[in-house]
């Protein structure tokens, strides 16, 4: 009876394992459609009236969800605590614990820390236009990667689950 | 009293000093704090503090470059695209008015400046108004209690914007006279210092002011769209300048201005003011001396 425990378990647990690793990929996927999201609206913000930061953000953070609200809501912050943190490492800090955006999207974000209030706003919106491409292509690669490897690893976790609990048996 | 309610205002303007620099602006006495009239940083200097009997250097570690930066990046939160406009004219002005003049290399386009690259010094220039400047002459600028056109006359640094903020706050509030709409061009934001919409300095309720654009489109701008009882603006520097309060003044608007300048004969000898005296735009004329260290205030008829 144990041994009939301990087997399902172990199935269950490799079945999490791979289903796990395969929602990875979809989370990656929306985080980086969200960002791109967010970050289009920002430049359409910054082209229609040029607001300063802090009210660009009070304006972003409704509108926006999941992965880019977390984001804007931390700009938020870091904009009240100028004086311990510029806001350029506060935003490469920020984008640091965006880990479901991957490395690739995370490599997108970080130049904007330097532009982001640095400059006149039609340059900040060329390179937020810019890096929302980039990260609308990092999507397309993730959705590939998901729709060629979520099945691998849904069937990977099933399987090897599957033969530990045979081999247990 | 008086002491630290200017001090207060020089401790506000250090609130833009990057925090290290600041601990060292703040550690001098507090009649130096309200005596100061600039915070002075330069790359390679310590600060530096211009007091009315000169500039001295505070203790404390060398101004580099990055602290120029963190001291725009403080002053306008973060968002030069904001405040583009004004860095351009080398400056800018953060919360209550202080005001921060830049220098660096300037970054240049079609020959207009763009900005500035590597900064190399700014001067953090603590706003004070005076309160109560005009007391006693605006009692004399009125006629039944109402505002007559009134220019101020005085050499540069004598404190004609002062008197100016001061007239127009009292006329706006109805303070020793009838209230009137003031609108105010306010070209390098020196006499309201707008800051997100809100004037940093004392302007009274019923001012509206425009600022960032040049004085004679900012008085024709508020001429059309505001409705002004007066219109005030701060040194009349151009003939467009002239023009656009010849046209205020045949619309039955009240002028309140300021220029450089000693007296009525000096004015005639100008061709830029002579017009101002000969199709007869200002009935009052104040002039501002220095007599013996004293400022004082000689009203004038011009009729």
């Amino acid at each position: 009876m144990v041994r009939m425990i301990g087997a399902a378990l172990v199935a269950v647990g490799s079945a999490w394992l791979g289903f796990g690793a395969a929602g990875e990929l979809g989370a990656r996927v929306r985080a980086l459609e969200e960002t791109e999201e967010g970050l289009s609206l920002m430049a359409q913000e910054l082209e229609l009236d040029a607001p300063p930061l802090e009210q660009l953000m009070q304006r972003l953070i409704p509108r926006s969800r999941g992965g880019a609200r977390r984001l804007f809501e931390g700009c938020q912050k870091a904009l009240e605590h100028l004086e311990e943190e510029p806001f350029s490492l506060a935003w490469q800090r920020l984008v640091e614990k965006e880990e479901v955006l991957g490395r690739e999207g995370q490599a997108c974000l970080y130049p904007l820390g330097e532009v982001l209030g640095r400059c006149g706003w039609e340059e900040q919106r060329r390179i937020l236009e810019v890096t929302a491409r980039r990260l609308e292509q990092a999507g397309a690669r993730a959705r590939e990667e998901r729709g060629r490897m979520s099945r691998v690893y849904q069937a990977l976790g099933l399987s090897g689950g599957a033969l530990a609990a045979i081999l247990l048996l | 009293m008086e002491i630290e309610r200017e001090a207060m205002r020089y401790q506000q303007a250090v609130r833009v000093l990057p925090p290290y620099l600041r601990r060292w602006a703040l550690d001098i006495p507090l009649r130096e704090q309200a005596e100061a009239e600039e915070v002075r940083l330069r790359v390679g200097q310590p600060l530096a503090l211009v007091l009315p009997k000169g500039e001295r250097w505070l203790e404390g570690p060398r101004v580099e470059t990055r602290d120029l930066e963190q001291l725009v990046e403080l002053a306008s939160g973060a968002s030069l695209h904001a405040v583009l406009d004004q860095v351009r004219r080398g400056y800018l002005t953060a919360a209550g008015g202080h005001r921060i003049g830049l220098c660096g290399s300037a970054v240049l386009r079609e020959g207009d400046i763009q900005g500035f690259r590597n900064l190399s010094s700014a001067a953090l220039r603590v706003a004070r108004q005076v309160q109560g400047a005009s007391k006693g002459v605006l009692e004399q600028l009125c006629r039944e209690g109402r505002l007559e056109s009134t220019l101020i006359l005085a050499p540069p640094g004598l404190g004609k914007t002062t008197l100016l903020r001061d007239v127009i706050r009292r006329v706006s509030g109805g303070e020793g006279c009838l209230p009137l709409r003031v609108a105010l061009a306010d070209e390098r934001g020196e006499v309201a210092a707008l800051y997100r919409g809100s004037p940093q300095l004392e302007v009274g309720p019923r001012t509206d002011v425009v600022e960032g654009c040049p004085k004679d489109r900012g008085l024709m701008l508020m001429l059309r769209a505001m409705n002004p009882q007066v219109l005030a603006v701060d040194e009349i520097t151009a003939p467009q300048d002239v023009a656009a309060l010849k046209t205020a003044v045949g619309c039955g608007v009240t002028l309140l201005a300021t220029a450089h300048g000693t007296g009525r004969e000096d004015m005639e000898h100008r061709a830029l003011y002579r017009p101002l005296l000969q199709e007869r735009m200002f009935r009052k004329l104040v002039r501002i001396v220095r007599r013996e260290g004293v400022r004082r205030y000689v009203v004038e008829d011009l009729e």
